[in-house]
């Protein structure tokens, strides 16, 4: 299994870095089982208020650290399983907000290689990925950009085109859509697109994102370059001077490297970088990650 | 490929992505069953009575003219659109709290704190220029106290004016003249010359284009559709109208001279800050408030204390100032501080949530548009009808300014700290106010209001008392004041709303 950085906006408002293997082009053996620990580090200073871009005295540098727990098996060699369950806190460095600390949102996800052709030593893979989240804590939504995430159930569904060399190398497409339930707060009226709404259920945006991957994948190693694209598909923007809200319409196109060394047949470790290159809605933020593998046969 | 997923996802899309747009409950309209007949002897506020503005007498139903505008009356119903039909429900479930709902709206969109500028001064909202940033007003919670409160008094001495000409003439609805007339709306026996909605669009639409000037458009698109909801529905002819429109105008004019001479004017005069702080000073407050925003935000309104208060004098006023706080050093004050650190650093979910609920920060109503909305929902649960609804915003949203008069007078008298600024490893769960600490808004205007409201809705009293005291620690749960500084606004803010209640006792409705 290969776990790679992406940057999905999954749930904060600062883009976050989260190991994603639903999105990626490879799958586990039949009976492989695949266990992750990955760190994340994510920190920005500048943010887009709607598409004004600023920085914020008063909030400083904004730093969400994150420990992810991700494990996935083949079921047979076309069908895995995975799961995730992050932990994540977050901080500034000026605010007098209290930041926000705690276990995030438990996700499951089938992954189904559908239909391959060969071509020669070449191969082209198409596959597709369902998934489901759901929060696994009681922690505070409504209090971005500290709250640890959107805290609403989510539906995704998403087509994934691999191509490989003989050499290993690879590119990697995919896009995918998910649907976000609605979210109850704390409050009972909030502000959508200057109209006061009267209650406390606030729809949360559906998200679409596409990535697009060029990499090798050799028996000890894989490195590749990505770019993504990932927005929420309603919503409304930040408005001046105020604080983000779960309705916004978060957008960010961003970029990384990842890489991972195998130092054994079991054990290995990978580190990856992302940068977010244009965003409305979000920070932009700068992300490091590393992590550690460690995979047997049952 | 398996084509088959990405249709599915693609239909899905389609099907999903138009129900992304949050909507507020709509709200029936209802029977009003009592006419309250004396309405127009019942006490005014900034008017002498309920005649000091006369209404001219309208033509009677026997008259041509009379007649005439039945027979318009018929023609604009019969053209009346689905659209314009919405309107009619809309507006028909109650005038008068329909605009205190577009005035909530307005205090939230305008409830921003300027943004900083690059040489760390702050920018100033202006009058005269009320779109450019930052746009004037700043709504926040003083000025919306007082938004309200206008809004609430133009509304009521109006209808008063309205229910005494009224009865006077006693030219009933267009229906009771003409059987070919259906209405779309509840019907009674109140005589509809002047129409009291045209007299609440009037009087409601002056009064905030003069407290959100920017916003002249769109208050006349709405001052319009209301006055127009009343001849679509049969409930009106277009001379109920026309005198009530007049009529709201003229009183919003009287609250409008008013209002420029309350003091408001002088309310944010920062160059004599100092002088305030050298005040505090010699009466011992020596650990004064500090800013906590970055570059430091000038106090908001330091002289919001001084406005004219509604339901008592400026003499009064000082009698109801709650006694000097416990100093930092005293062990009382050593108690609440502790209580502060042990929040801060272990606040539950549901400390959390009663912080978030009551916060009503930048970018909401603020805590007086918290209680404008609860007497508005207590009002519609008792389906009272526009005179009854206007007293009861009326009492409530006085004593509601009231309590931010004195509070603020108590903020800028001792001067006294946040938690935060006592010690910045305090962190809150929500912003903290740009003021000092003691005492409480929350708590002050939450009792007054909570005073007022039980008084008019006694079977409710129990919840409405329970209400302003979890507002109240609200503010100690998110680490936003002391328990002195919310205690003490509880007190005061109770000893304000029975000023008003007092006034209710005795302005000829009961």
């Amino acid at each position: 299994m290969k776990l790679k950085l992406t940057v999905l906006l999954l749930a904060l408002w600062s883009v976050k870095t989260l190991a994603q293997s639903p999105t990626d082009g490879l799958l586990m053996q039949k009976r492989q089982w695949c266990n992750v620990l990955q760190y994340t580090n994510s920190s920005w200073s500048e943010y887009w208020e709607g598409t004004n871009k600023r920085s914020n005295l008063n909030l400083g540098t904004v730093t969400n650290q994150s420990v992810l727990l991700m494990s996935a098996y083949g079921i047979t060699n076309k069908l895995n399983v995975m799961a995730a369950l992050p932990w994540i806190r977050t901080g500034s460095s000026a605010s007098y907000l209290q930041g926000q600390s705690g276990i995030q949102d438990f996700a499951l996800w089938l992954k189904w290689q559908a239909y391959e052709i060969k071509m020669g030593s070449s191969a082209l893979k198409f596959q597709t990925t369902g998934g489901l989240s759901i929060p696994a804590s009681q922690y505070q939504t409504d209090f971005l950009p500290f709250s640890i995430g959107l805290k609403c159930k989510m539906a995704s569904l998403r087509g994934i085109v691999h191509f490989t060399t003989a050499k290993g190398w690879y590119a990697t497409a995919q896009a995918g859509h998910s649907w976000r339930s609605d979210v109850k707060i704390n409050r009972d009226a909030y502000i959508y697109n200057n109209q006061l709404i009267y209650g406390n259920r606030v729809p949360t945006p559906n998200f679409f994102d596409a990535t697009l991957r060029l990499g090798i994948l050799r028996p000890k190693f894989q490195a590749e370059l990505w770019a993504e694209r990932g927005a929420c598909l309603s919503g409304d923007d930040i408005r001046y001077n105020e604080g983000p809200m779960l309705t916004n319409k978060m957008q960010a196109t961003s970029t990384g490297a990842w890489a991972k060394y195998w130092i054994t047949r079991q054990f290995a470790v990978s580190a990856g970088g992302a940068y977010v290159l244009q965003g409305r809605n979000v920070g932009q933020s700068t992300a490091i990650n590393g992590g550690i593998f460690y995979m047997f046969t049952l | 490929m398996k084509q088959i997923p990405l249709y599915i996802l693609i239909t899905l899309f389609v099907a999903t992505a138009c129900n992304k747009t949050p909507e507020n409950p709509t709200i029936a309209p209802y029977a009003e069953t009592k006419l309250d007949e004396n309405g127009g002897t019942w006490k005014t506020y900034i008017l002498a009575d309920g005649s000091e503005i006369p209404v001219p007498a309208p033509n009677a139903v026997a008259s041509d003219a009379y007649k005439t505008e039945l027979e318009q009356l018929k023609t604009v119903m019969s053209n009346a659109t689905e659209s314009d039909k919405e309107a009619v429900q809309f507006w028909g479930s109650n005038g008068t709290l329909r605009w205190h709902e577009i005035a909530r709206e307005l205090a939230a969109n305008y409830n921003v704190p300027p943004n900083y500028n690059a040489d760390g001064t702050y920018p100033l909202p202006d009058a005269n220029n009320p779109t450019a940033y930052p746009r004037f007003p700043f709504a926040n919670p003083p000025y919306a106290s007082r938004a309200f409160a206008l809004l609430a008094v133009a509304q009521y001495d109006a209808l008063v004016t309205a229910w005494k000409a009224k009865f006077e003439y006693n030219r009933l609805a267009p229906y009771k003249n003409d059987s070919g007339i259906t209405p779309l709306l509840p019907t009674n026996d109140l005589p509809s010359y002047p129409s009291e909605d045209a007299v609440v669009a009037a009087a409601s639409r002056e009064v905030l284009k003069f407290l959100f000037p920017g916003e002249v458009a769109l208050l006349d698109e709405r001052s319009t559709e209301h006055k127009n909801s009343r001849l679509w529905g049969g409930m009106n002819v277009q001379s109920d109208i026309d005198a009530g429109d007049s009529l709201g105008a003229a009183v919003a004019k009287r609250i409008i001279a008013y209002a420029k001479t309350d003091r408001m004017g002088a309310a944010n005069k920062q160059a004599d800050y100092p002088l305030l702080k050298a005040d505090a000073t010699a009466r011992g407050f020596t650990a004064q408030w500090e800013s906590v925003d970055i570059p430091a935000r000038p106090p908001m309104l330091p002289f919001f204390g001084n406005v004219k208060p509604w339901n008592f004098t400026d003499d009064q006023k000082i009698a109801l100032r709650p006694a000097a706080p416990y100093l930092p050093g005293t062990p009382e004050f050593e108690k609440d501080y502790q209580e502060m650190q042990d929040i801060a650093k272990n606040r539950t979910n549901e400390q959390f949530r009663i912080a978030t609920y009551w916060a009503d920060g930048a970018g909401s109503y603020t805590p007086p548009g918290h209680w404008n909305r609860k007497a508005a929902e207590l009002i519609l649960d008792n389906k009272w009808n526009e005179i009854r609804a206007a007293r009861a915003m009326a009492l409530m949203s006085t004593a509601v300014q009231d309590a931010g008069i004195l509070c603020w007078h108590t903020k800028y008298y001792y001067l006294t700290q946040r938690p935060t600024t006592v010690d910045r490893d305090i962190k809150t769960s929500t912003g903290i106010p740009n003021f000092p600490g003691y005492t409480s808004g929350h708590s002050t205007f939450s009792a007054a209001a909570a005073e007022v409201l039980a008084y008019l809705f006694p079977s409710n009293a129990s919840e409405l008392t329970a209400m302003a005291k979890e507002a109240s620690e609200s503010r100690i749960y998110g680490c936003i004041h002391f328990r002195i500084d919310c205690e003490a606004g509880l007190d005061s803010g109770k000893k304000v709303g029975n000023f008003a209640v007092e006034r209710g006792k005795n302005d000829g409705s009961e």
